[in-house]
């Protein structure tokens, strides 16, 4: 707190302004004019009630190199809070008409100095400008050997300012290619590994978290807990680059959803001084995720491959095997082999039809009989889906039984037949009648052979189901009830 | 319930199998193949549910072939109560030496498909060993 008899309390800030030599003005963030001083009057050729409200560019329209080079710096130390100076700037200014109108030729130099609010934002810039046009008239005036001193030195002046534009430009240039580029790059500063830069594709892998200004620990926690951020330790301390393949990282989004999961290719490398001390990190690389996924969907899938022609090739091995040492002789052995390969085979077309994830149980049954005279087969019942495995086993189910039927039954004579129905009972079970009629007298053989083994162990064992054969005389006839874990829903 | 006393004439013959195979071809035919080699079949068990209270039974066996797939599932935590309880396992798989991992990759392994052959040649190389009662 401020006490009497200091300065502070009897100076006149305001007339401390107006008095200045040098030309000042205060503009605010939309650069109006909020305060002007008499020097300033002066050298613009308006009176401070012209200017104050008004806008700068309103005021002193510029289309120009000068207007676009004083706008940005403007927003140069709206944008960064920095002091912005420019050395050397052509800017013509609007002859008032009592002094004969048009434009007046001006060069000048600018300081412009940002205020901070008590929010710390930028509120205000002041700018101290001074006219330099005499000095560049007397140059211009000037032949070579007479140069003064103060034209020299205008002269450094403007080269040095159009060498930092330059530098500028170039330096933007290469931020907005960096800011582009499809892989992520970031730059840190220090031990701590402060960000100073991070492209747009470093905000896209991390889910739109702003490292720039914050350390990596801050900004990204995971990256410690994985061991990212003692890499860059690493780096930072003994200068050799690492370079990282396919790396695992996980991601925790900040609104707490799931964990993602990233595979990445990237490199660490040392940023060195002039002197070659080692400053910083400079990070850069690609989200490969997606290949990585594929390349494991691929693997995954080349791995089921191999397991399922392995285990389709144990069940034709178990097919050669078994049918060879019950058939009766080699033709009827060959027959049998063949038709049980057939049976599975269009048992794997029809799953194929919906890529492996489920068959229509009608178009399974449909297929199976196919071979058999249409006019003595019936089928009967809806469109349900089965499971992959239900479906192979179904088909192998169906063969036998018609197999038996043809070799047995009712498919062995002229006129016999057979009528298959199915249906979903309230509890969601499948229940299948298989009947034959018209064949030879039936009785129950004294000997379980392949088929009925393989009829059983597939009901009863695999699919757990209910196998209830009945050996009438007038003919044979089963019931198949299956559980409801065997159907998928896509075919009702 | 499920109580098979085994055969104990020696390790070559009159062995009790637990078979776990969830494909009746394929289990059908390892019947065959231990039948003809003179030993007891217990199963084929062809479900892990099934499995599961076959073990908490106390199943006696003297050894096991267990395909490592059951519709999806794997047999492992199965594989481990017998395991633990001393009995030997054999594996089956299609999907080769690589569907065992960690402590399991020490075990056997039959790969799909495979002959009669395969199982004589792997059940004389087991030494000959009592009977184990897994479970109460």
């Amino acid at each position: 707190m401020l006490t009497s008899g200091t300065a502070t309390d009897t100076l006149d800030f305001q007339a401390v302004f107006d008095a200045l030599p040098s030309p000042h003005m205060l503009l605010d963030r939309e650069l109006c004019y909020v305060a002007l001083n008499a020097a300033y009057e002066a050298v613009t050729m308006r009176r401070r009630d012209e200017l104050l409200g008004r806008n700068l560019f309103e005021m002193f329209p510029n289309e120009g190199e000068g207007g676009r080079r004083l706008r940005q710096s403007l927003e140069l130390v709206l944008e960064t809070g920095d002091t912005d100076t420019l050395a050397y700037i052509p800017y013509d200014i609007p002859r008032p008409a009592e002094l004969g109108g048009g434009m007046d030729k001006r060069y000048w130099t600018a300081v412009h100095t940002p205020i901070f609010g008590s929010d710390g934002q930028v509120s205000h810039i002041m700018q101290n400008t001074v006219d330099v046009t005499e000095m560049v008239n007397i140059r211009q005036a000037a032949s070579l050997p007479f140069r003064s001193g103060e034209t020299q030195l205008l002269e450094r002046a403007r080269e040095a300012e159009q060498q930092h534009r330059a530098l500028l430009a170039e330096s933007t240039d290469f931020r907005r290619l960096f800011q582009l580029a499809p892989g992520f790059i970031a730059v840190f500063s220090g031990e701590d590994h402060l960000c100073t830069f991070a492209n747009d594709a470093c905000l896209r892998l991390l889910g739109d978290r702003n490292l720039v200004g914050r350390t990596v620990l801050e900004v990204v926690p995971e990256s410690g807990e994985q061991g990212f951020v003692a890499l860059m330790d690493k780096v930072y301390r003994t200068g050799e680059p690492f370079h990282g393949e396919e790396m695992r990282f996980v991601l925790q989004p900040l609104n707490g959803g799931e964990p993602k999961e990233m595979f990445l290719d990237f490199s660490y490398d040392a940023i060195r001084d002039h002197d070659g001390a080692i400053t910083g990190v400079f990070v850069q690389g690609m989200d490969r995720t997606q290949a990585v996924k594929t390349q494991k969907r691929q693997q995954l899938l080349l791995a089921e491959l191999n397991h399922r022609v392995k285990n389709t090739l144990a069940a034709v091995q178990s097919i050669v095997s078994q049918t060879l040492r019950s058939a009766k002789g080699q033709d009827q052995a060959r027959m049998d082999i063949e038709a049980r390969l057939a049976a599975l085979s269009k048992a794997h077309n029809v799953l194929s039809l919906q890529e492996w994830t489920s068959a229509d149980l009608r178009e399974v049954i449909r297929q199976e009989l196919s071979v058999h005279d249409r006019g003595r087969v019936s089928i009967s019942g809806p469109s349900l889906g089965l499971t992959p495995k239900a479906s192979i086993a179904v088909a192998m189910l169906i063969h036998e039984l018609a197999t038996n039927a043809v070799k047995y039954g009712s498919l062995s004579t002229e006129e016999g037949r057979i009528d298959l129905e199915w249906s979903r009972t309230k509890n969601g079970q499948l229940t299948l009648k298989w009947r034959e009629t018209g064949g030879p007298t039936v009785r129950e053989p004294d000997r379980k052979g392949f088929g009925t083994r393989l009829i059983e162990g597939i009901v009863r064992g695999e699919l757990r189901g209910v196998y209830e054969p009945d050996y009438a005389a007038d003919g044979f006839s089963c019931t198949v009830v299956l559980d409801e874990n065997e159907l998928t829903d896509d075919n009702e | 319930m499920n109580h098979v006393s085994s055969n104990r004439d020696g390790p070559h013959a009159g062995l009790s199998v637990l078979v776990v195979e969830d494909e009746t071809l394929v289990a059908i035919n390892l019947e065959s193949i231990l039948e003809d080699l003179g030993h007891t079949v217990i199963g084929p068990v062809m479900r892990l549910d099934e499995l599961e209270t076959m073990v908490d039974g106390g199943v006696e066996a003297d050894l096991a072939i267990l395909d490592i797939n059951l519709a999806g599932a794997e047999v492992f935590p199965q594989a481990e109560r017998l395991s633990g309880a001393g009995m030997p396992i054999v594996f089956t798989t299609g999907y080769g030496a690589k569907g065992l991992t960690g402590n399991w990759s020490e075990f056997p392994v039959i790969q799909k498909p495979y002959t009669a052959d395969d199982i004589a040649e792997y059940l004389s190389r087991l030494k000959a060993s009592e009977p184990v009662s897994v479970g109460s």
